[in-house]
């Protein structure tokens, strides 16, 4: 289909668009367009923006991205140290010597990794528990990687352990339950909550507030 | 508001209170708001300063709260501008009924003091579905459940320290306000009491601290008690708030006269404090309930909140009410209320 054909084709789409009224596609370009519908994060309007976009990309561009689809999933696994993802037994930063400081990070999911991993302020080392603590669905400590952090704590040399968790129900409970576990190994603490930077003081929600106000320290 | 049964006038007091604190008294669930057959409900206001208030329900996904067209990011933003206080049928059981109709009284209170109290009871409630869910696990070992409730009672303890230190600073600011009210609805007969009555023991000086270690001892003691009974014996879910008059429980010495006196000067107690902590007087929301006053109590009512307030009255008949409500009312029949309907 030429550019002009695909112009059209969104035009009078759009034109149309309130409910889903997928007639009027020809029905390859409704299946790429269900296929962006199922990822998070993405609507109807989107979807098709995404899939008539695709139409007019060079063959050879579309391959490289399924090529990148199938290798990311055939390829990414989990790191058998820290469990974040990665493509080798064990990933960067676990591999990385100078990170090698007795200190690691505890977090739940890779996605807050790569938070922190932004800031470049930490200089050790992570573990991905892989979610937290919450009977109500079903997970108890021994479905997250809880006893892999133990074996390294005593394997490694670890001084120190931080916590770094959602302060919700289930983000506590996780870090009482492991602080009260890791005590006896090495020291444990817990990332602060409070404020976020550039934010003015009278903007803050209360419930920031009162936990900011929690872990005050002295100056 | 006058019409017949079924013409919707509970419905639309329900919207106003919905629209003013998010939550309505007879439902819980959003799919039972919205009409059936349709995918979403809105509701809009235009308050007082010209503010527009507009809370969208969807069957599918959950609320939009808007004010003055744009989308807020907190649905608790929306309360504010249009703050109400509901009377209806249902508040007789404040006196006879369960103590969580009660708790929940004393909440909506404590939710106007601090906003924060919000944010308490959902981590509460949320820490004891998370713990009798953890009783029921077959799975995990008896050192690990254990291990996973002192993780537990740590939080719980403290929450439940906060809760307890509200609810109480809450009802001795209500008590003296809900004793004039009720001196002044009975004539001064009986003294009135709101014992708060605490679902832990509260041991040790009133403070945070010693309170808190008090509750984690105590959560630990019930264990077993809870493991046999399926739900924590400790804590604010547990509290009770008794009501006394004349040294007796108003829920069973009372007669029904003394427990509609009753009712009635905790909610103008309720009404009277908000008032002051607000510097505006709140929405009243009156449904189906004045008819069932006698005259002299209606004629109180009217003293206490007919200047100041802003009422939403809904009855079936205008008889029984008394010449000073009507004059000062605009009326609104079923015609008015539902056009739609052709009512000749």
């Amino acid at each position: 289909m030429n550019s002009v054909a695909a112009d059209d084709l969104r035009n009078s789409y759009i034109s149309r668009i309130g409910g889903r009224p997928l007639s009027g596609f020809t029905k390859p370009l409704a299946r790429l367009i269900d296929q962006f519908e199922r990822l998070p994060g993405i609507g109807p309007r989107t979807a098709q923006r995404l899939a008539l976009h695709l139409l007019n990309q060079p063959e050879e561009q579309i391959h490289q991205f399924a090529d990148a689809l199938l290798a990311a999933r055939t390829q990414v696994g989990q790191c058998q140290t820290c469990f974040h993802l990665s493509a080798d037994p064990e990933c960067e930063i676990c591999r990385n010597p100078e990170r090698r400081n007795g200190v690691i990070c505890v977090v739940a999911d890779s996605r807050d990794l790569l938070a922190l991993e932004r800031t470049r302020e930490f200089q050790g080392r992570y573990h991905v528990l892989g979610g937290l603590i919450s009977p109500m669905d079903g997970v108890g400590p021994e479905l997250l990687h809880v006893t892999e952090l133990v074996q390294r704590i005593t394997n490694e040399e670890i001084s120190e352990v931080i916590l770094a968790l959602t302060p919700s129900v289930e983000g506590d409970t996780t870090s009482l339950y492991l602080g009260r576990l890791l005590k006896p190994f090495c020291s444990v603490s817990r990332i602060a909550y409070g404020l976020p930077m550039g934010s003015e003081l009278e903007y803050a929600d209360e419930v920031t507030l009162s936990r900011a106000l929690e872990g005050r320290r002295p100056v | 508001m006058i019409g017949p049964n079924g013409i919707g006038k509970s419905n639309l007091l329900e919207a106003v209170e919905l629209l003013g604190s998010l939550r309505s008294h007879r439902c819980s669930n959003d799919r039972d708001l919205i009409q059936w057959d349709t995918p979403q409900a809105l509701i809009r206001a235009e308050v007082g300063d010209g503010d527009r208030l507009e809370l969208e329900l969807r069957r599918q996904g959950g609320r939009q709260a808007r004010r003055n067209g744009k989308l807020l990011d907190r649905q608790l933003d929306l309360i504010g501008p249009l703050r109400c206080i509901g009377f209806s049928a249902l508040d007789l059981d404040l006196v006879r009924g369960e103590p969580a109709l009660r708790r929940q009284w004393l909440d909506r209170v404590v939710l106007q003091l601090e906003p924060v109290y919000a944010d308490l009871m959902a981590r509460l409630n949320r820490l004891l579905r998370q713990r009798s869910q953890l009783w029921r696990q077959r799975q995990i070992s008896s050192a690990e459940r254990h291990a996973l409730l002192d993780a537990f009672d740590v939080q719980m303890a403290l929450v439940s320290t906060r809760i307890h230190r509200r609810r109480q600073r809450a009802l001795h600011r209500l008590e003296p306000i809900a004793q004039s009210w009720q001196t002044h609805l009975s004539g001064g007969t009986e003294a009135l009491e709101l014992h708060y009555k605490p679902g832990s023991r509260l041991d040790g000086e009133d403070a945070e601290e010693p309170w808190r270690l008090a509750i984690e001892e105590q959560l630990r003691e019930q264990r077993e008690e809870e493991e046999r009974l399926g739900s924590c014996r400790v804590g604010p879910h547990r509290d009770e708030i008794a009501l006394l008059l004349g040294g007796s429980p108003a829920r069973r010495f009372g007669s029904a006269g003394q427990q509609r006196s009753l009712v009635l000067g905790l909610k103008l107690a309720e009404l009277e404090l908000v008032t002051q902590l607000c510097g505006e007087p709140p929405m009243l929301l009156l449904d189906d309930v004045l008819a069932e006053l006698d005259p002299t109590r209606q004629q109180l009512l009217l003293e206490a909140v007919g200047e100041s307030h802003q009422c939403l009255v809904s009855a079936t008949h205008l008889e029984g009410f008394g010449g000073g409500w009507q004059q000062q009312a605009q009326i609104l029949g079923a015609r008015e209320l539902r056009p739609d309907l052709q009512i000749g």
